[in-house]
C-alpha cells in the first residue's frame, strides 16, 4: 500500500481549493478545508491542554454538525481515540463513560443533572476552535493503530464494539479512489450519522484528493439536495426507494424523468453510491433510466468495503468486483469470506463471549455469514444471510432473503421479513406502507409471491405490523435493515399464533 | 389550482402518502408519524414540496420547526406567516 493518508491528512494543511459545507434546514456553513484542518488543530491543542492525550479515548454522542468533525479530526491529530455514539440509542450518563472507557464524551444531548465531569456539550468544541493551537504537532499512527470504535447495527441486542485499524481506513480509502477518481470539482454529500465510520471516510477522502464534502442530516437531506448540487450522492436502499416514490409522482405530472431527477438530486450528479442493504432492482434500473448512475455496493462493518460496482466496471444484480488488498472466499457452506491485507480488526472490543470467534478467523479473514458467488469475472453476487437460512424439517434449506426481496418487490409492502415458527410454513411479518392498510392489496401480493416460490418457500400467513418499521420505533437499523430479532419479539404472539394474520388461499 | 394553504398542504400530503388518499378526508389534527405513518425523509419531502408549491423560502424553518410540526395543521400554522397564500 501506498503511503497514509490518515497521517498524512492530520499532518499537512490542504493546499488545495476544497471545502466543507455543513448544512441542514435553515443553516449553512461553508468553510475551506485548509481553514477546517486549522480549527482541528487548534481543538486537538485545546483537548491536549485539558488533560486529553494520545491513547485516550473521546465518545461523541451528537447529530451531524461541524463540531462533529471537528472532533474527529483533533482527536486523529491527537493519537485519540474516537467512540461515535448513533443518537438516540445511547445517554450521555456514568454507564456509557464507564463502560466503553471514555476519558472525554461530547454530546449534543441536554445534560443530566448528575451527569459525569467527563460529559461536556458538543457546543463546547466551537470555542476550542478559537484558541491558539500553540505549536501544537500532530502524531503518527502505526498501522495496526486502532484510530476509532465502530458500533455494528447488529441484529441482536447491544451493539458489539470493533475497533478500527488505521491500515484499513487507509486500505478503502485508496480501493475506493482507484475506482471513482474524487477530485476538484466534486461534492461528496453525506447524511447519515457520522458516528457511522464510513461516513467520515468522505471527509478524510476530500482532506487529501481535494474534493468538497458536504455533512448534513436525514432529516434535511431532501430540503437541501437541489441547493447543494452535490456530485455524489452516499445514501441506503431506503432512501433511494424514497427519492425514487417522490420522482415517480413528478413524473406522473408530466415532467421529463430526467428534469423530474435533477429537481430533487442536482444537475451535478455524477453516480449515486447505495450499500449497507440489498437495494430493489427496479430501484437500481429506475436511475439508470432516469440518467443518474447508481453503484452498489458490499461490505460489513467487520471487513470495511469489500466489493463495488463502478463506472468501469459494473454488473446488474452483483455488488461489484472485489477491491484492491480484500480477496473473497466462498466457504464449503457457500458463505462470504473476506480476507484482507489490512483487517479492520481481528477481534470485537465489546460483544458477548463467542461473538468474535464465530467471525474472525486466522490470516485476516472474516466470515461474514452472507452467502454468495461469485461469477467467472470477479463479480459477487449475495444470495442471503446465512443468519437467515431456515432449515425445515425435510433438511431443505431456505434462504428467506430472495422470498422477502420477492414480497417487498411486489410493492404492497415496504419491508418483509420472514419467520418459520412451526412446521406448517413460513410466517411473514410485513412493514405496511405509510397510510391506510390495504389488505386486499397485501392479499394479492402473497398470492403472487407464493406462486412465484418453490412448494417449501410458500408463506402461509402474513401478519402486517402495527406501524411501519421505522430507525425511531427500534425495529429497523441506522441503514434502515429490518431488526430480525425484535421485529420477531415485537409480533411473536400473532407468528405463532396459526389464527392471525391474513392467511394464503 | 388551489388558492388556500389548507388545500395545498392536504394536495401535497396526499402526494407523499403512498395510496394518495383523498385530501378532503386528511385530518389537521392527526398525527402525521402515528396515523398517516410519515418517516422523517418523507416528512421532509413533504415540507420541500409544499413550501415550493406555496412559494415559501424553505430558509425559514429549522430542524427543530420541523420536528414540532406533528400534525397537518402544524405544518399549515408554521407556513402561513410566511406564505402569499390565503388561508
Amino acid at each position: 500500500m501506498t503511503a497514509s493518508i490518515i497521517n498524512r491528512i492530520i499532518a499537512e494543511r490542504p493546499a488545495h481549493d476544497g471545502s466543507l459545507t455543513v448544512t441542514g434546514l435553515g443553516h449553512r456553513t461553508t468553510l475551506p478545508l485548509a481553514e477546517f484542518h486549522d480549527r482541528a488543530r487548534s481543538v486537538a491543542a485545546a483537548l491536549s491542554r485539558r488533560g486529553v492525550g494520545a491513547g485516550d479515548r473521546i465518545g461523541i454522542l451528537s447529530a451531524n454538525r461541524l463540531e462533529w468533525v471537528l472532533l474527529d479530526v483533533a482527536a486523529l491529530m491527537l493519537g485519540a481515540q474516537t467512540a461515535g455514539f448513533e443518537p438516540g440509542k445511547f445517554s450521555p450518563d456514568a454507564e456509557l463513560v464507564a463502560g466503553y472507557a471514555l476519558d472525554a464524551l461530547y454530546t449534543d444531548v441536554r445534560l443530566p443533572g448528575d451527569a459525569p465531569s467527563r460529559v461536556l456539550p458538543i457546543s463546547a468544541v466551537t470555542g476550542y476552535a478559537e484558541e491558539d493551537a500553540d505549536g501544537f504537532e500532530p502524531v503518527q499512527w502505526a498501522a495496526t493503530q486502532c484510530t476509532t470504535v465502530k458500533f455494528t447495527s447488529g441484529s441482536t441486542g447491544v451493539p458489539k464494539g470493533l475497533e478500527a485499524t488505521a491500515g484499513s481506513i487507509d486500505s478503502s480509502l485508496h480501493a475506493v479512489q482507484s475506482l471513482f477518481e474524487h477530485g476538484p470539482g466534486d461534492d461528496v454529500l453525506t447524511f447519515l450519522p457520522l458516528s457511522l465510520l464510513q461516513q467520515r471516510y468522505w471527509l478524510y477522502s476530500a482532506l487529501h484528493w481535494g474534493h468538497d464534502i458536504t455533512i448534513t442530516t436525514y432529516q434535511s437531506v431532501f430540503a437541501v439536495l437541489p441547493a447543494v448540487r452535490p456530485t455524489v450522492v452516499m445514501g441506503v436502499p431506503a432512501f433511494f426507494d424514497t427519492a425514487k416514490r417522490h420522482i415517480e409522482g413528478v413524473i406522473a405530472g408530466g415532467v421529463e424523468p430526467a428534469k423530474a431527477a435533477a429537481e430533487l438530486f442536482g444537475d451535478r450528479i455524477r453516480y449515486l453510491w447505495t450499500g449497507s442493504a440489498p437495494a430493489d432492482p427496479a430501484t437500481l434500473r429506475f436511475y439508470d433510466e432516469a440518467g443518474l448512475a447508481i453503484f452498489e455496493g458490499y461490505g460489513l462493518n467487520e471487513t470495511c468495503i469489500t466489493t463495488k460496482n463502478h463506472p468501469g466496471a459494473h454488473r446488474e444484480g452483483s455488488v461489484g468486483r472485489v477491491l484492491p488488498g480484500k480477496e473473497v472466499i466462498i466457504d464449503d457452506e457457500g458463505v462470504v469470506c473476506v480476507r484482507s491485507d489490512h483487517p479492520v480488526n481481528t477481534a470485537y472490543t465489546y460483544a458477548a463471549p463467542g461473538d468474535s470467534e464465530s467471525v474472525f478467523r486466522p490470516g485476516g479473514i472474516v466470515r461474514t455469514g452472507d452467502l454468495g458467488r461469485l461469477d467467472e469475472d470477479g463479480f459477487l453476487y449475495i444470495l442471503g444471510r446465512s443468519d437467515d437460512v431456515i432449515v425445515l424439517d425435510n433438511a431443505k434449506k431456505i434462504i428467506v432473503r430472495p422470498i422477502e426481496t420477492r414480497f417487498r418487490d411486489t410493492g404492497a409492502v415496504a419491508e418483509c421479513v420472514v419467520y418459520c415458527p412451526s412446521p406448517a410454513g413460513l410466517v411473514a411479518v410485513v412493514s405496511p406502507h405509510p397510510g391506510p392498510v390495504d389488505t386486499a392489496v397485501i392479499d394479492e401480493a402473497l398470492a403472487a409471491v407464493n406462486a412465484a416460490s418453490e412448494r417449501d418457500e410458500r408463506i402461509i400467513r402474513v401478519i402486517v405490523a402495527d406501524e411501519p418499521f421505522t430507525v425511531e420505533g427500534g425495529l429497523l437499523t441506522s441503514q434502515f435493515k429490518p431488526i430480525r430479532k425484535r421485529i420477531a419479539d415485537r409480533y411473536r404472539d400473532r407468528i405463532d399464533n396459526p389464527k392471525a394474520g391474513i392467511h394464503a388461499h | 389550482m388551489p388558492t388556500d394553504l389548507d388545500t395545498l398542504a392536504r394536495e401535497k400530503l396526499s402526494q407523499v402518502l403512498r395510496d394518495h388518499p383523498d385530501p378532503a378526508g386528511l385530518d389537521l389534527g392527526e398525527d402525521l408519524v402515528e396515523t398517516y405513518g410519515i418517516t422523517s425523509l418523507n416528512k421532509v419531502l413533504f415540507l420541500t414540496s409544499l413550501c415550493k408549491a406555496a412559494e415559501v423560502g424553505l430558509g425559514n424553518f429549522t430542524e427543530d420547526d420541523l420536528a414540532g410540526m406533528r400534525t397537518l395543521g402544524d405544518v399549515v400554522d408554521a407556513l402561513r406567516p410566511h406564505a402569499p397564500l390565503k388561508g
